[in-house]
Protein backbone atom coordinates (compact mmCIF):
# COMPACT_ATOMS: atom_id res chain seq x y z
CA UNK A 1 0.00 0.00 0.00
CA UNK A 2 2.62 2.52 0.74
CA UNK A 3 4.39 1.63 -2.86
CA UNK A 4 0.98 2.58 -4.09
CA UNK A 5 0.98 5.77 -2.27
CA UNK A 6 4.15 6.77 -3.89
CA UNK A 7 3.47 5.77 -7.02
CA UNK A 8 0.23 7.69 -7.06
CA UNK A 9 2.30 11.12 -6.39
CA UNK A 10 3.72 10.54 -9.53
CA UNK A 11 0.99 10.92 -11.19
CA UNK A 12 0.02 9.39 -14.40
CA UNK A 13 2.78 9.44 -17.47
CA UNK A 14 0.81 7.40 -20.25
CA UNK A 15 -0.45 9.12 -23.10
CA UNK A 16 -4.01 8.41 -23.99
CA UNK A 17 -2.98 7.94 -27.70
CA UNK A 18 -5.07 5.66 -29.44
CA UNK A 19 -8.51 7.59 -27.75
CA UNK A 20 -7.19 10.87 -28.30
CA UNK A 21 -5.10 12.22 -31.54
CA UNK A 22 -1.84 12.93 -30.76
CA UNK A 23 1.31 15.47 -32.56
CA UNK A 24 4.19 14.36 -32.90
CA UNK A 25 7.53 16.91 -32.86
CA UNK A 26 8.21 19.34 -34.57
CA UNK A 27 11.27 18.22 -36.85
CA UNK A 28 9.16 14.74 -37.10
CA UNK A 29 9.96 13.29 -40.61
CA UNK A 30 6.76 11.85 -41.39
CA UNK A 31 5.07 10.73 -44.60
CA UNK A 32 5.97 12.22 -47.73
CA UNK A 33 3.19 14.14 -49.08
CA UNK A 34 2.43 14.02 -52.33
CA UNK A 35 0.51 16.75 -54.95
CA UNK A 36 0.33 15.76 -58.32
CA UNK A 37 -1.33 19.26 -59.49
CA UNK A 38 2.89 20.67 -58.67
CA UNK A 39 4.30 17.75 -59.93
CA UNK A 40 6.48 18.20 -63.59
CA UNK A 41 7.25 13.96 -63.68
CA UNK A 42 11.14 15.19 -63.78
CA UNK A 43 12.13 12.09 -61.95
CA UNK A 44 14.72 14.27 -60.06
CA UNK A 45 12.98 12.07 -56.95
CA UNK A 46 13.06 8.66 -58.71
CA UNK A 47 16.87 9.20 -59.06
CA UNK A 48 17.63 10.74 -55.69
CA UNK A 49 15.44 8.17 -53.33
CA UNK A 50 18.57 5.52 -52.00
CA UNK A 51 15.57 3.10 -51.46
CA UNK A 52 14.11 2.82 -54.78
CA UNK A 53 10.90 3.52 -53.11
CA UNK A 54 9.70 6.28 -55.75
CA UNK A 55 10.43 4.77 -59.50
CA UNK A 56 9.79 5.92 -62.86
CA UNK A 57 8.33 3.45 -65.64
CA UNK A 58 6.37 3.56 -69.17
CA UNK A 59 3.57 2.19 -70.37
CA UNK A 60 3.17 -0.50 -72.59
CA UNK A 61 2.34 1.83 -75.40
CA UNK A 62 4.62 4.73 -74.59
CA UNK A 63 2.51 7.45 -73.95
CA UNK A 64 2.38 7.45 -70.55
CA UNK A 65 5.22 8.33 -67.68
CA UNK A 66 3.82 6.09 -64.59
CA UNK A 67 5.26 7.56 -61.36
CA UNK A 68 4.99 5.62 -58.13
CA UNK A 69 5.89 5.78 -54.58
CA UNK A 70 5.92 2.83 -52.18
CA UNK A 71 5.27 4.12 -48.57
CA UNK A 72 5.99 0.42 -47.68
CA UNK A 73 9.91 1.04 -49.17
CA UNK A 74 9.90 4.57 -47.93
CA UNK A 75 12.98 5.09 -45.24
CA UNK A 76 11.75 8.71 -44.66
CA UNK A 77 14.88 10.67 -45.18
CA UNK A 78 13.70 13.23 -47.29
CA UNK A 79 15.99 13.23 -50.26
CA UNK A 80 12.78 13.42 -52.39
CA UNK A 81 11.85 16.42 -50.83
CA UNK A 82 15.10 17.98 -50.69
CA UNK A 83 15.21 18.12 -54.91
CA UNK A 84 11.79 18.59 -55.88
CA UNK A 85 11.97 21.91 -57.89
CA UNK A 86 8.39 22.89 -57.18
CA UNK A 87 7.49 21.45 -54.00
CA UNK A 88 5.22 18.53 -54.88
CA UNK A 89 6.82 15.94 -52.45
CA UNK A 90 6.94 17.12 -49.34
CA UNK A 91 7.63 15.31 -45.58
CA UNK A 92 4.52 16.16 -43.75
CA UNK A 93 3.83 15.42 -40.03
CA UNK A 94 1.38 12.34 -40.50
CA UNK A 95 2.26 9.26 -39.20
CA UNK A 96 -0.81 7.03 -39.19
CA UNK A 97 0.15 4.83 -41.75
CA UNK A 98 -0.60 0.97 -40.54
CA UNK A 99 -2.47 -0.96 -43.47
CA UNK A 100 -4.75 -3.94 -43.08
CA UNK A 101 -4.92 -6.93 -45.41
CA UNK A 102 -4.10 -4.77 -48.44
CA UNK A 103 -1.12 -3.72 -49.45
CA UNK A 104 -2.04 -1.73 -52.69
CA UNK A 105 -3.16 1.10 -50.31
CA UNK A 106 0.70 1.42 -49.68
CA UNK A 107 0.98 3.17 -53.11
CA UNK A 108 0.63 6.74 -54.92
CA UNK A 109 0.51 6.30 -58.27
CA UNK A 110 0.59 9.06 -60.73
CA UNK A 111 -0.26 9.44 -64.40
CA UNK A 112 1.85 11.99 -66.99
CA UNK A 113 1.52 12.06 -70.66
CA UNK A 114 4.56 12.14 -72.88
CA UNK A 115 5.84 14.38 -75.50
CA UNK A 116 6.82 12.66 -78.53
CA UNK A 117 9.53 13.90 -80.45
CA UNK A 118 8.81 15.82 -83.81
CA UNK A 119 11.16 13.90 -86.10
CA UNK A 120 11.97 10.49 -84.73
CA UNK A 121 7.78 10.45 -82.86
CA UNK A 122 10.06 8.57 -79.97
CA UNK A 123 8.70 10.22 -76.39
CA UNK A 124 11.79 12.06 -74.75
CA UNK A 125 10.04 14.11 -71.98
CA UNK A 126 6.58 14.74 -70.00
CA UNK A 127 4.16 17.38 -71.67
CA UNK A 128 3.94 19.47 -68.43
CA UNK A 129 7.97 19.89 -67.93
CA UNK A 130 8.05 20.67 -71.76
CA UNK A 131 5.39 23.46 -71.09
CA UNK A 132 6.99 24.32 -68.00
CA UNK A 133 10.20 25.46 -69.36
CA UNK A 134 8.65 27.15 -72.07
CA UNK A 135 6.54 29.40 -69.14
CA UNK A 136 9.48 29.98 -66.94
CA UNK A 137 11.94 31.02 -70.29
CA UNK A 138 9.06 33.38 -71.61
CA UNK A 139 8.72 35.29 -67.61
CA UNK A 140 12.03 35.77 -67.50
CA UNK A 141 12.09 37.19 -71.11
CA UNK A 142 8.79 38.09 -72.49
CA UNK A 143 10.80 39.07 -75.40
CA UNK A 144 11.93 35.79 -76.00
CA UNK A 145 11.09 33.86 -79.56
CA UNK A 146 10.31 30.39 -79.80
CA UNK A 147 13.19 28.04 -80.68
CA UNK A 148 12.81 26.72 -84.34
CA UNK A 149 14.13 23.65 -82.62
CA UNK A 150 11.59 23.29 -79.76
CA UNK A 151 10.38 19.99 -79.79
CA UNK A 152 12.77 17.99 -80.85
CA UNK A 153 14.63 14.98 -78.92
CA UNK A 154 18.61 15.87 -77.91
CA UNK A 155 19.29 12.59 -79.73
CA UNK A 156 17.48 14.41 -83.42
CA UNK A 157 19.33 17.23 -82.00
CA UNK A 158 22.90 16.41 -82.25
CA UNK A 159 22.16 14.36 -85.73
CA UNK A 160 20.96 17.77 -87.02
CA UNK A 161 23.83 19.62 -86.09
CA UNK A 162 26.17 17.27 -87.82
CA UNK A 163 24.41 16.97 -90.66
CA UNK A 164 24.24 20.95 -91.06
CA UNK A 165 27.64 21.45 -89.88
CA UNK A 166 28.61 18.53 -92.58
CA UNK A 167 26.54 20.43 -94.98
CA UNK A 168 28.09 23.68 -94.05
CA UNK A 169 32.07 22.33 -94.81
CA UNK A 170 30.72 20.71 -97.73
CA UNK A 171 29.80 23.39 -99.37
CA UNK A 172 33.09 25.10 -98.75
CA UNK A 173 31.96 27.50 -95.64
CA UNK A 174 29.22 28.86 -97.77
CA UNK A 175 25.95 28.94 -96.43
CA UNK B 1 8.67 -20.49 -60.89
CA UNK B 2 7.87 -22.41 -57.81
CA UNK B 3 7.20 -20.44 -54.58
CA UNK B 4 9.96 -20.79 -51.88
CA UNK B 5 7.52 -22.02 -48.98
CA UNK B 6 4.66 -23.65 -49.90
CA UNK B 7 1.87 -22.55 -46.87
CA UNK B 8 0.68 -26.86 -45.85
CA UNK B 9 -3.07 -26.87 -46.82
CA UNK B 10 -4.50 -27.40 -42.99
CA UNK B 11 -2.66 -23.94 -42.34
CA UNK B 12 -4.36 -22.17 -45.23
CA UNK B 13 -7.73 -23.62 -44.59
CA UNK B 14 -7.63 -22.57 -41.11
CA UNK B 15 -6.62 -18.85 -41.38
CA UNK B 16 -8.91 -16.96 -44.02
CA UNK B 17 -9.32 -13.60 -43.43
CA UNK B 18 -13.12 -14.31 -42.09
CA UNK B 19 -11.90 -16.61 -39.57
CA UNK B 20 -9.34 -13.59 -38.86
CA UNK B 21 -11.37 -11.87 -38.32
CA UNK B 22 -13.60 -13.35 -36.15
CA UNK B 23 -10.93 -14.55 -34.08
CA UNK B 24 -10.10 -10.54 -33.89
CA UNK B 25 -13.95 -10.26 -32.75
CA UNK B 26 -14.47 -13.12 -29.94
CA UNK B 27 -11.31 -13.01 -28.09
CA UNK B 28 -12.30 -12.69 -24.47
CA UNK B 29 -8.65 -12.19 -23.38
CA UNK B 30 -5.33 -10.33 -23.96
CA UNK B 31 -3.83 -10.49 -27.06
CA UNK B 32 -0.10 -12.41 -27.05
CA UNK B 33 2.54 -11.06 -29.07
CA UNK B 34 5.40 -13.13 -30.01
CA UNK B 35 8.35 -10.84 -32.02
CA UNK B 36 10.88 -12.45 -34.42
CA UNK B 37 14.00 -10.72 -35.29
CA UNK B 38 14.29 -12.02 -39.30
CA UNK B 39 17.04 -10.00 -39.51
CA UNK B 40 16.36 -6.05 -38.86
CA UNK B 41 19.27 -3.79 -38.27
CA UNK B 42 17.16 -3.72 -34.27
CA UNK B 43 15.78 0.07 -35.33
CA UNK B 44 12.59 -1.29 -35.09
CA UNK B 45 12.84 -3.70 -32.22
CA UNK B 46 14.20 -0.73 -30.12
CA UNK B 47 11.03 1.48 -31.55
CA UNK B 48 8.71 -1.96 -30.12
CA UNK B 49 10.62 -1.78 -26.77
CA UNK B 50 9.80 1.64 -26.63
CA UNK B 51 5.91 0.82 -27.01
CA UNK B 52 5.74 -1.23 -24.50
CA UNK B 53 6.93 0.92 -22.32
CA UNK B 54 4.52 3.04 -19.82
CA UNK B 55 4.96 5.63 -22.05
CA UNK B 56 2.93 3.97 -24.48
CA UNK B 57 1.82 1.08 -22.66
CA UNK B 58 0.02 -1.14 -25.18
CA UNK B 59 -1.08 -3.70 -22.14
CA UNK B 60 -4.15 -1.44 -21.45
CA UNK B 61 -5.25 -2.14 -24.61
CA UNK B 62 -4.58 -6.05 -23.74
CA UNK B 63 -1.19 -6.45 -26.16
CA UNK B 64 1.20 -8.76 -24.09
CA UNK B 65 4.42 -10.00 -25.25
CA UNK B 66 4.70 -13.87 -24.62
CA UNK B 67 8.15 -16.21 -24.85
CA UNK B 68 7.13 -18.69 -27.14
CA UNK B 69 5.53 -18.94 -30.21
CA UNK B 70 3.00 -21.46 -29.30
CA UNK B 71 1.25 -18.62 -26.91
CA UNK B 72 0.52 -16.11 -29.70
CA UNK B 73 -1.90 -15.16 -30.97
CA UNK B 74 -0.38 -12.30 -33.01
CA UNK B 75 3.40 -12.99 -34.67
CA UNK B 76 5.41 -9.42 -34.80
CA UNK B 77 7.85 -9.74 -37.72
CA UNK B 78 10.85 -7.44 -38.12
CA UNK B 79 13.50 -7.08 -41.29
CA UNK B 80 14.14 -7.97 -44.19
CA UNK B 81 14.12 -11.73 -44.01
CA UNK B 82 17.96 -12.88 -44.48
CA UNK B 83 19.12 -16.13 -45.76
CA UNK B 84 20.11 -17.36 -41.80
CA UNK B 85 16.64 -16.54 -40.28
CA UNK B 86 14.47 -17.53 -42.93
CA UNK B 87 13.95 -20.89 -41.04
CA UNK B 88 13.56 -19.81 -38.28
CA UNK B 89 10.26 -17.15 -39.09
CA UNK B 90 8.90 -20.15 -41.06
CA UNK B 91 9.27 -22.37 -37.97
CA UNK B 92 7.87 -19.75 -35.43
CA UNK B 93 4.90 -19.47 -37.74
CA UNK B 94 3.88 -22.63 -38.22
CA UNK B 95 3.87 -23.27 -34.43
CA UNK B 96 1.77 -20.71 -33.64
CA UNK B 97 -1.77 -21.32 -33.31
CA UNK B 98 -4.58 -21.30 -35.77
CA UNK B 99 -6.18 -18.32 -36.60
CA UNK B 100 -2.23 -16.80 -37.21
CA UNK B 101 -2.01 -12.99 -37.70
CA UNK B 102 0.91 -11.40 -39.27
CA UNK B 103 2.37 -7.99 -38.54
CA UNK B 104 5.08 -6.82 -40.28
CA UNK B 105 6.96 -3.97 -38.81
CA UNK B 106 8.98 -1.48 -40.64
CA UNK B 107 10.02 -0.66 -44.32
CA UNK B 108 12.51 -3.86 -43.93
CA UNK B 109 9.54 -6.28 -43.54
CA UNK B 110 6.91 -4.27 -45.47
CA UNK B 111 8.75 -4.47 -49.20
CA UNK B 112 12.90 -5.19 -47.82
CA UNK B 113 12.98 -1.87 -47.60
CA UNK B 114 16.87 -0.44 -48.48
CA UNK B 115 17.98 -3.78 -48.61
CA UNK B 116 15.38 -4.62 -51.21
CA UNK B 117 17.84 -5.82 -54.23
CA UNK B 118 21.17 -6.92 -52.11
CA UNK B 119 21.72 -11.09 -52.66
CA UNK B 120 21.67 -11.81 -49.15
CA UNK B 121 18.06 -11.09 -48.21
CA UNK B 122 14.48 -12.60 -49.09
CA UNK B 123 12.89 -8.26 -48.96
CA UNK B 124 10.22 -8.87 -47.25
CA UNK B 125 7.94 -10.65 -44.60
CA UNK B 126 5.76 -11.72 -47.21
CA UNK B 127 7.87 -13.16 -49.86
CA UNK B 128 7.56 -16.22 -46.97
CA UNK B 129 4.54 -16.38 -45.13
CA UNK B 130 1.11 -14.14 -45.69
CA UNK B 131 1.51 -11.00 -43.99
CA UNK B 132 -1.85 -9.14 -42.38
CA UNK B 133 -0.70 -5.77 -41.50
CA UNK B 134 1.84 -3.56 -42.70
CA UNK B 135 3.19 -0.47 -40.77
CA UNK B 136 5.85 1.30 -42.74
CA UNK B 137 8.37 3.48 -41.11
CA UNK B 138 12.29 3.37 -41.21
CA UNK B 139 12.19 2.68 -38.14
CA UNK B 140 7.96 3.19 -37.45
CA UNK B 141 7.09 5.87 -34.50
CA UNK B 142 5.82 4.30 -31.60
CA UNK B 143 2.78 6.08 -32.18
CA UNK B 144 2.58 4.49 -35.88
CA UNK B 145 3.29 0.50 -34.34
CA UNK B 146 0.35 1.55 -31.81
CA UNK B 147 -1.59 3.26 -34.49
CA UNK B 148 -1.46 -0.16 -36.15
CA UNK B 149 -2.57 -2.06 -32.86
CA UNK B 150 -5.42 0.27 -32.65
CA UNK B 151 -6.58 0.09 -36.55
CA UNK B 152 -6.58 -3.84 -36.12
CA UNK B 153 -8.54 -3.15 -32.92
CA UNK B 154 -10.92 -1.28 -34.85
CA UNK B 155 -10.60 1.78 -32.58
CA UNK B 156 -9.21 4.06 -35.23
CA UNK B 157 -9.75 4.26 -39.17
CA UNK B 158 -7.02 3.19 -41.90
CA UNK B 159 -5.77 6.79 -43.18
CA UNK B 160 -3.50 5.68 -45.94
CA UNK B 161 -5.79 4.47 -49.17
CA UNK B 162 -4.62 3.86 -52.51
CA UNK B 163 -3.97 7.23 -54.73
CA UNK B 164 -4.16 6.89 -58.43
CA UNK B 165 -3.95 9.86 -60.44
CA UNK B 166 -5.01 9.20 -64.53
CA UNK B 167 -6.13 12.90 -65.32
CA UNK B 168 -3.22 14.48 -66.48
CA UNK B 169 -4.02 17.58 -68.58
CA UNK B 170 -0.45 18.70 -69.48
CA UNK B 171 -0.93 22.37 -67.27
CA UNK B 172 2.52 22.50 -65.55
CA UNK B 173 2.16 24.53 -61.96
CA UNK B 174 2.36 28.67 -62.44
CA UNK B 175 6.14 29.46 -62.95
CA UNK B 176 7.19 31.89 -58.97
CA UNK B 177 7.04 35.32 -60.28
CA UNK B 178 10.41 37.55 -58.56
CA UNK B 179 9.37 40.87 -56.30
CA UNK B 180 12.41 42.41 -57.46
CA UNK B 181 11.77 41.27 -61.43
CA UNK B 182 14.74 39.83 -61.38
CA UNK B 183 14.36 35.94 -60.32
CA UNK B 184 18.49 35.52 -59.44
CA UNK B 185 18.18 37.64 -55.69
CA UNK B 186 15.66 35.13 -54.98
CA UNK B 187 17.22 32.30 -56.23
CA UNK B 188 20.78 33.39 -54.29
CA UNK B 189 18.48 33.48 -51.24
CA UNK B 190 17.21 29.76 -51.40
CA UNK B 191 20.77 28.77 -52.33
CA UNK B 192 22.41 30.38 -49.17
CA UNK B 193 19.47 29.83 -46.65
CA UNK B 194 19.48 26.29 -47.15
CA UNK B 195 23.73 26.27 -47.56
CA UNK B 196 23.11 27.78 -43.58
CA UNK B 197 20.80 25.47 -42.47
CA UNK B 198 20.01 22.56 -44.27
CA UNK B 199 16.47 21.82 -46.46
CA UNK B 200 14.40 21.69 -44.00
CA UNK B 201 15.08 24.89 -41.95
CA UNK B 202 16.39 26.59 -44.37
CA UNK B 203 13.00 26.55 -46.13
CA UNK B 204 11.56 28.26 -43.27
CA UNK B 205 14.18 30.66 -42.75
CA UNK B 206 13.45 31.76 -46.81
CA UNK B 207 9.59 32.02 -46.20
CA UNK B 208 10.61 34.50 -43.04
CA UNK B 209 12.77 36.06 -45.30
CA UNK B 210 9.86 36.73 -47.73
CA UNK B 211 7.83 37.67 -44.70
CA UNK B 212 10.18 40.51 -44.06
CA UNK B 213 10.78 41.36 -48.09
CA UNK B 214 6.99 41.14 -48.31
CA UNK B 215 6.20 43.23 -45.53
CA UNK B 216 8.16 45.91 -46.62
CA UNK B 217 6.23 48.88 -48.95
CA UNK B 218 8.80 47.68 -51.53
CA UNK B 219 11.39 45.36 -51.39
CA UNK B 220 14.82 47.63 -52.57
CA UNK B 221 13.93 49.69 -50.18
CA UNK B 222 16.96 49.59 -47.52
CA UNK B 223 15.83 51.10 -44.82
CA UNK B 224 13.00 49.56 -44.29
CA UNK B 225 13.94 46.20 -44.52
CA UNK B 226 16.70 46.48 -42.23
CA UNK B 227 13.93 47.94 -39.44
CA UNK B 228 12.85 44.35 -40.57
CA UNK B 229 15.58 42.27 -40.06
CA UNK B 230 16.34 44.16 -36.98
CA UNK B 231 12.94 43.67 -35.60
CA UNK B 232 13.02 39.97 -36.34
CA UNK B 233 16.45 39.44 -34.48
CA UNK B 234 14.78 40.74 -31.73
CA UNK B 235 11.65 39.01 -31.58
CA UNK B 236 13.19 35.56 -32.90
CA UNK B 237 13.44 32.65 -29.81
CA UNK B 238 15.57 30.91 -31.66
CA UNK B 239 19.39 32.14 -32.06
CA UNK B 240 19.58 30.53 -35.15
CA UNK B 241 17.03 32.15 -37.63
CA UNK B 242 18.21 35.15 -35.77
CA UNK B 243 22.01 35.19 -36.94
CA UNK B 244 21.80 33.40 -40.35
CA UNK B 245 19.11 35.90 -41.18
CA UNK B 246 21.76 38.97 -40.57
CA UNK B 247 24.57 36.73 -42.31
CA UNK B 248 21.69 36.88 -45.31
CA UNK B 249 20.94 40.16 -45.03
CA UNK B 250 24.54 41.33 -44.82
CA UNK B 251 25.43 39.49 -47.48
CA UNK B 252 23.00 38.89 -50.10
CA UNK B 253 20.80 41.53 -49.93
CA UNK B 254 23.19 44.46 -49.70
CA UNK B 255 25.46 42.77 -52.39
CA UNK B 256 22.40 42.83 -54.60
CA UNK B 257 21.00 46.40 -53.77
CA UNK B 258 24.35 47.65 -54.87
CA UNK B 259 24.65 45.68 -58.07
CA UNK B 260 21.18 47.24 -58.48
CA UNK B 261 21.65 50.99 -57.18
CA UNK B 262 25.17 51.10 -57.09
CA UNK B 263 25.95 51.35 -52.93
CA UNK B 264 29.28 53.59 -52.11
CA UNK B 265 31.41 51.52 -49.99
CA UNK B 266 30.41 54.00 -47.45
CA UNK B 267 27.31 53.58 -47.38
CA UNK B 268 27.12 49.67 -48.07
CA UNK B 269 29.06 49.86 -44.34
CA UNK B 270 26.19 52.13 -43.36
CA UNK B 271 23.66 49.89 -43.67
CA UNK B 272 25.15 46.84 -42.04
CA UNK B 273 23.76 45.38 -39.38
Amino acid sequence: MKLLEFANKGGNSTLPYPFEPYTPGEDYRGKPEYDFEKCLGCGACAVACPSNAISLKQNSEKDLLIWELNYGRCIFCGRCDEVCPTGAIRLSQEFQMAVLFNKEDLKVRGEFKLKKCKKCKRPFTTERLFNYQNEVLNSLNPSRKTDPDSGICPECKQKQAVENSAKYFHMGGKK
Amino acid sequence: MKPLYEIPEEISRENTVEKKLKHLASIKRSFFVYRVDAGSCNGCDIEIFSVISPWWDPERLGFKLVASPRHADILVCTGSVTRMMRYPLIRAYEAMPDPKIVVAVGACGCTGGIFHDTYATWSGIDSHIPVDMFIPGCPPHPATILDGFGVALGILQQKLKHQSYTDDSGKPPAPVKSIFKNLQVERDLNINCRELMGYIHGRKLYDRCMQILTHATKPDDISEVREGVENFIKQEEDPRYGECMRVLYNGVYLNWMDKFYGLKKAGKELYQI
